[in-house]
């Protein structure tokens, strides 16, 4: 007999509900001018979406150096938990967030003004 | 001006930074090779040497959108922001409410000029220290040595030469200036060859003061010059 845990139910629920939330944001920034594309990766699944996807695997390698290297310093640092990184190229801009248990990597143009985006997916 | 010594300014520099900007819990700087230069007292080495090995990481990987320019990390207690200037690599930790300006004005300004003034000092120093052309003597005999002979006020001039700041700070308060004195000079001679030597001053009345160096044979045999040649020669400092 399958016995399911009404709680965990709930929490999957809530869990996969902020997962369609911020992909329906993601979208609509990704049409966005300067935006490059994003990288949405939840506990069991990740979505990619870049305008140049011969670059996903570098992208996604660098949106996960990203975490480690904002946990490690933060931790090294006592600041406290990460709550957003922003790496800056010469041109490229990578704005790294935690919403729930949901890691963000919205990788924009240098110009493009990501404290909105922030306030926007937060 | 001499790594220890730019090290000393910049760190004094921070000092002061850290002082007008009481936001500021952290600071360090280190090179595009990972070498500290400065850090204040509040960081120990093995919390530098942890961030430093997770941004080189992460330097690593961001060539993926170019060369990693700045990197700002929130944390729910404090920022860690790193910024590229020149060649270095400068680490701010400050409160989570820092001014935005404030940190922009000291990685955008204020340090970058404090690196270009001290890089003219570096400069003015180089241009102050500049290869002295000088005739070649042989020094030989038993008592020869090893060491080359340069006139005193050579000796003298390098030696003043040698901390501009010193000498200015000398010349208005009135004090000798008292400075390390000039122990190896760099011989380089036009034909490309060159060799760092001990100096001593010439012990001879008649040769003083005749623009001259002068070598001990055997080095004159292995930097291929002879009696009258014309070679440049800088203090090592």
């Amino acid at each position: 007999m399958l016995v399911k845990d009404s709680k965990t139910d709930d929490t999957e629920n809530d869990d996969e509900n902020i997962k369609e939330d911020l992909q329906e944001k993601l979208q609509e920034i990704k049409d966005q001018e300067g935006i490059i594309g994003y990288i949405l990766r939840g506990s069991k699944s990740a979505s990619i979406d870049l305008k140049d996807p011969t670059k996903i695997i570098e992208y996604a390698v660098l949106s996960s150096a990203t975490f480690d290297a904002g946990r490690d310093m933060t931790e090294a640092l006592q600041i406290g938990e990460v709550d957003n990184i922003v790496v800056e190229s010469e041109e490229t801009k990578l704005l790294s967030m935690n919403v729930n248990s949901h890691r963000i990597s919205i990788f924009m143009e240098k110009s493009f003004d990501h404290n909105n985006l922030y306030k926007n997916l937060k | 001006m001499n790594r220890d010594s730019y090290a000393i300014a910049l760190n004094n520099a921070m000092t002061e930074i850290k002082k007008a900007y009481p936001d500021i819990k952290n600071s360090f700087i280190f090179t595009k090779n990972g070498n500290i230069i400065t850090g204040d007292q509040e960081a120990d080495e093995k919390t530098t040497n942890n961030v430093l090995e997770s941004f080189e990481n992460l330097k690593e990987k961001t060539k993926a959108i170019g060369n990693l320019k700045s990197v700002q990390i929130t944390g729910k207690n404090g920022k860690l922001t790193v910024s590229n200037i020149k060649d270095m690599y400068l680490v701010l930790v400050t409160s989570k409410n820092a001014d935005k300006n404030y940190i922009h004005s000291i990685t955008h300004v204020i340090l970058p000029t404090i690196i270009k003034t001290l890089e003219t000092f570096d400069n003015t120093h180089l241009q102050l220290t500049a290869p002295k052309k000088l005739i070649v003597d042989t020094l030989s005999g038993f008592f020869a040595g090893d060491s080359v002979q340069v006139d005193t006020e050579i000796l003298t001039d390098w030696t003043n030469n040698n901390d501009p700041r010193a000498r200015v700070k000398a010349t208005i308060s009135g004090e000798q200036n008292l400075q390390e004195s000039i122990n190896q000079v760099q011989i380089e001679t036009f034909g490309g060859n060159a060799a760092v030597c001990k100096v001593k001053e010439i012990n001879d009345q008649d040769l003083k003061g005749k623009n001259m160096i002068r070598i001990p044979e055997k080095l004159c045999k292995s930097l291929e010059i002879n009696r009258g040649d014309l070679v440049k020669v800088k203090p090592v400092v």
